[in-house]
């Protein structure tokens, strides 16, 4: 099979570009993906499925993060409790 | 005045002594002495002996990396033009060697680093020699398992390495230095060389 090339210069910038729109969509809509599907499409066509395995992980990651520092770390028995 | 003297002074020589420390433990670790037989971008041999004798600013990547390779090149590549911008300053090789070899041949990798600066060079390899080559530097590389069409990431430790002309590494810079920040210190450690 022939190894497939990795993507330009113009094509990563196509790809971060989509990638962004489609975040920023996500911000709008907290988080609420169903609002976003065609920009998930176009994201999803201009960015190998590598890539967007990657930025999906990114994004999960970005959130947990600024979830930490918001409301801080809760041990996971602790949240169990109310 | 004289107390401002002083103070200029003392932060000198506290940088100058937070330096000496750095390069003794990366002595210590003994970073990069083993040698490497790769590649450039036109086939050409090279080994640690061909980049005695400069300045080398190296980085570990591969070509189909979504994000963090393009940025600490484009940051490594920005921190050597503002080192070019200065009078007097050794000239700083860009050095770019791939983790990634099944893919990155010096094909892949010319067409890759074109985008970049217009000096900065690649290497490749067999898989042993990149594997000798990233174990001398304890770059850390684990390819992830291939997707249908064969694609895959690389997951790598993000560094890039300064190298002084005696072929020694003299510091390396993490993902959170700017290239302000990395063109500063290379700085420092050719004005105390």
């Amino acid at each position: 099979a022939a190894r497939m090339a990795a993507p330009t210069r113009e094509e990563r910038t196509a790809c971060w570009g989509a990638r962004d729109e489609f975040w920023q969509c996500l911000d709008s809509h907290g988080d609420d993906a169903s609002k976003c599907e065609k920009l998930r499409r176009v994201f999803e066509s201009r960015c190998p499925q590598q890539w967007v395995k990657h930025f999906d992980k990114r994004r999960d990651f970005l959130k947990y993060k600024k979830k930490l520092e918001t409301e801080g770390y809760i041990p996971p028995e602790a949240a169990g409790k109310s | 005045g004289l107390a401002g003297a002083g103070w200029l002074y003392l932060r000198r020589e506290k940088e100058r002594r937070r330096r000496q420390r750095r390069l003794r433990d990366l002595r210590a670790l003994a970073l990069g002495q083993g040698d490497f037989q790769l590649q450039d971008t036109s086939g050409t041999p090279r080994s640690r002996a061909d980049l005695l004798g400069r300045w080398v600013l190296l980085y570990f990547g591969f070509t189909h990396c979504p994000d963090v390779c393009p940025e600490e090149l484009e940051k490594l590549c920005r921190a050597v033009e503002l080192l070019e911008a200065v009078p007097g300053l050794p000239p700083v090789q860009p050095l770019f060697i791939t983790v990634d070899p099944a893919r990155d041949d010096a094909a892949a990798l010319g067409r890759y680093l074109r985008d970049f600066h217009p000096r900065l060079q690649g290497l490749t390899g067999t898989a042993e020699q990149v594997r000798a080559a990233a174990g001398a530097f304890r770059v850390y590389v684990s390819a992830g398992p291939p997707d249908p069409d064969g694609d895959y990431v690389v997951d790598h430790s993000v560094l890039t390495f300064l190298l002084g002309p005696d072929g020694l590494v003299r510091d390396c810079y993490g993902r959170s230095r700017t290239a302000e920040e990395l063109a500063k210190s290379v700085r420092g450690h050719m004005e105390s060389y």
